[in-house]
């Protein structure tokens, strides 16, 4: 029972619940002390240690009800039978002789036909055979999982897979034999062909079964984590619109990290509240006489974020990621002030913390949606907020740069590069092409503390992160 | 805290009656977050929309168990001044006073400087000891012979700080005081975390406790809830007003009620003579279950249909 609750942990961290090996020791102990005779009890006991979150809680019971369930498969031949018998009205009992009888039938048919030929004669003496003939589900689930792990089914990572594991637990429980009994009868053009087929199929079939269920438990987990890797690689105008929603969880997590990577940090100042053991012990060479007093005082550093987002036609597939970043980081860090622009400027703050995400973008893009005009953007800009950049302040400005050969009011951008503390600009063009056509990138990055591409989700957490440590 | 001293906790079932018998109606799982925070010493974190019993939850506990409650409250800026310990400042003061005066007697004979040195060591310091300490609630639980309960009550509220100095109680029951060095725990509390969720807490503190979730209480559970706290109420009314409050519930309300507040209407109810829901009647004290002005008026304009349909799901 003690590996079996190590290999459910394995499945809950492929699920991205994140337990630690203390934690694994907890488990193990509440399972002792809880017993594992009443199933809710243990289920409510192991969650409250491995589950952390209600989220996390709710992955949690979906694998346990999926890893305990205890079922065995089914390989009577008669798969279907039951129901239609239902229905022509006998009970379940007579249903059920029935099945026997026809079992029987199909066991002196294949013994008959095996007189004749050696190979089905070999093959019944097989325990596999033997297991099939009396449908001995026990023995057969047990077959299957020892085949299972023969072939370290565990290691499923990819769907492809499937089917090759498949044929693998297959050939480990012997079902070779079958395969050449049949090619025999169907040599002989035997009568009893049929019989066996279908147990053929059975089994395959619950095999099948077998190995659709353990890649759901552990690989399923592991193809999201493949998942999010790649859409994090992935140039975000790529990205499908299904994924969005992927991509959204993805930005929100990393949005996250960063925050609580970068939270708000206290320092000590010369004045506050009284350091009184301080004062004390200053005071100890001047005769005990307190004759310099110690403060101390926690101040919050409050780094100022405003973040400008260009939403024009020419970035539109970026623009709806870089909003989707800025929603999500004005949800974490207190001071962020978000703006938005294509032809003019406006604050968009108030949009995202009112309206959930989707609703917040697309009244963004509907309101400020159109052709880019940098000029009256900037000079919309620093009549919003120029007065409160201070050397507190970051500028984040999200956009192409490519002005439709008007007037980039560089004028602007050095105003808010000498009084900001940090001026980032993120190109979502790659470095190769700034400065072409109408792109006024070259001249911009001169009222840039630093200015970089970003396309991609691994571009921008790295850039952010940079962000944030600098501007402690 | 000692298995063999209480009886009570030895099993789930048993703090399930145990709680019952104080007023407090839980559910298993809350049980047997109890068991196991009481069998394998680990501090409990309860998170849950407010008013749904996490304090009670301390509270009851300790009630039941006849230990001491210490209670620390968590607010923003809050420090181990406030939270561990103090040195008594007047006390020290007075005492390096007394010190002066003595420091002639305990020099007497000294010749040399050295001497007077070596002498002055041979007397213990007692300027930083246990004696001049001021325990702040979290020393206070540590000190208790018999255990106590130990409700750090809405961690969220305190900073990030704050957490990292909870780990070593968390873990270890025992404090380290710089001066003196480390305070083990005479009898290790049982302590009782309570966030409500406006953070995320740390990892490395999630990661020393149990996790309990409480959720709503379905309508069973309330309804057993209101007849234990409020037992005067008619059993119609009562499942009508349980039933009103889940409705309430599936609405987008910026707060829902929790169950605090159906104790507090069921009891509103009562003094006011109710026999049965009626809308004017509701109109009237939704003030008690509501708390906001704009939840009010949105349920203002759908609460004809609510009371019906409730009214009608109870009527027998």
């Amino acid at each position: 029972m003690q590996s079996n609750l190590v290999d459910f942990i394995q499945v809950l961290r492929t699920q991205e619940v994140r337990i630690s090996p203390a934690e694994t020791l907890d488990a193990m102990e509440v399972a002792r002390r809880l017993g594992y005779a009443d199933r809710t009890l243990l289920c409510d006991g192991l969650a409250m240690t491995l589950a952390k979150t209600p989220e996390e809680e709710v992955i949690f019971r979906h694998c346990f009800d999926r890893y305990f369930q205890q079922e065995l498969s089914d390989f009577s031949t008669q798969g279907e039978a039951p129901e239609t018998e239902t229905e022509s009205g006998l009970s379940p009992a007579e249903s059920a002789t029935q099945a026997q009888e026809l079992a029987a039938t199909q066991a002196t048919a294949l013994q008959l036909a095996a007189e004749t030929n050696p190979e089905l004669e070999a093959l019944l003496q097989t325990e596999l055979m033997q297991n099939l003939l009396s449908n001995d589900r026990t023995e057969l689930t047990l077959a299957m999982n020892q085949a299972a792990e023969r072939v370290g089914l565990q290691q499923i990572q990819m769907f492809t897979q499937k089917g090759q594991f498949t044929r693998r637990i297959l050939d480990a429980m012997g079902e070779e034999h079958i395969r050449s009994a049949v090619i025999a009868l169907e040599r002989d053009e035997s009568p009893a062909l049929p019989v066996l087929q279908r147990y053929r199929d059975t089994l395959r079939e619950q095999v099948r079964d077998y190995v659709e269920r353990e890649y759901l438990l552990h690989a399923e987990g592991k193809t999201q984590q493949f998942m999010d890797d790649i859409l994090s690689k992935t140039r975000l105008n790529n990205i499908e619109h299904l994924y969005l929603h992927k991509v959204h969880e993805l930005i929100r997590k990393m949005a996250k990290k960063l925050a609580s990577r970068h939270s708000r940090r206290r320092k000590l100042l010369k004045r506050g509240r009284l350091d009184m053991a301080k004062t004390l012990r200053k005071g100890i060479p001047h005769d005990g006489m307190m004759f310099n007093t110690y403060w101390r005082q926690v101040r919050k550093e409050k780094p100022q974020i405003l973040a400008v987002c260009d939403v024009s036609g020419s970035v539109a597939a970026y623009a709806k990621f870089l909003l989707l970043f800025l929603y999500s980081l004005q949800d974490i860090l207190p001071k962020v002030r978000s703006f938005a622009f294509s032809s003019h400027l406006g604050e968009v703050s108030n949009y995202f913390s009112e309206h959930p995400v989707e609703k917040a973008i697309e009244l963004v893009n509907w309101k400020y949606g159109g052709a880019t005009d940098y000029g009256s953007s900037l000079s919309d800009f620093a009549q919003l907020a120029l007065d409160d950049i201070n050397s507190n302040t970051t500028v984040i400005i999200l956009g192409d740069a490519r002005n439709n050969n008007g007037d980039p009011r560089l004028d602007i951008m050095q105003g808010i590069y000498q009084r900001a503390r940090q001026v980032i600009w993120l190109n979502p063009e790659s470095r190769r092409a700034w400065g072409s056509g109408d792109s006024e990138m070259l001249r911009y990055q001169s009222a840039c503390h630093f200015s970089a591409e970003c396309n991609n989700l691994k571009q921008l957490e790295r850039i952010v992160d940079q962000l944030l440590k600098s501007s402690r | 805290m000692h298995t063999q001293d209480f009886p009570q906790l030895d099993s789930v079932e048993k703090i399930e009656q145990g709680f019952e018998s104080h007023g407090y109606i839980c559910s298993r799982k809350i049980a047997t977050a109890v068991f196991l925070a009481f069998q394998l010493r680990k501090p409990v974190l309860v998170e849950g929309p407010p008013g749904v019993g996490k304090t009670e939850l301390a509270k009851t506990l300790a009630l039941l168990l006849e230990s001491p409650l210490i209670r620390l409250q968590c607010y923003e800026g809050l420090d181990e001044a406030k939270a561990l310990y103090e040195w008594k400042y007047g006390k020290q003061l007075l005492y390096t006073q007394v010190l002066k005066e003595k420091l002639g007697d305990l020099l007497q004979g000294a010749q040399s400087l050295a001497e007077s040195v070596a002498k002055l060591h041979q007397f213990g310091d007692i300027f930083y000891s246990e004696e001049f300490l001021e325990p702040r609630p979290l020393l206070k639980a540590m000190q208790q012979e018999k255990g106590a309960i130990l409700l750090i009550d809405e961690v969220d509220k305190a900073d990030y700080e704050f957490e990292s100095l909870l780990l070593e109680i968390l873990s270890d029951y025992q404090i380290s005081i710089p001066e003196i060095g480390t305070i083990k725990a005479r009898s290790a509390p049982m302590v009782f975390l309570t966030s409500n969720n406006t953070r995320d807490i740390s990892d490395a503190l999630k990661r020393r406790c149990l996790h309990l979730y409480i959720p709503f209480p379905t309508v069973e559970l309330e309804e057993r809830i209101v007849l234990s706290r409020v037992p005067g109420i008619d059993e119609q009314l009562r499942h009508q007003l349980v039933g009103f409050v889940h409705s309430l519930r599936e609405l987008d309300l910026k707060k829902a009620p929790a169950i605090s507040e159906t104790i507090d209407w069921a009891r509103s109810l009562l003094l006011l003579h109710a026999e049965h829901l009626e809308e004017e009647l509701v109109r009237s004290t939704l003030n008690v279950l509501l708390k906001y002005e704009d939840d009010i008026e949105a349920t203002d304009a759908e609460l004809r249909a609510l009371v019906r349909s409730t009214a009608a799901d109870h009527a027998n």
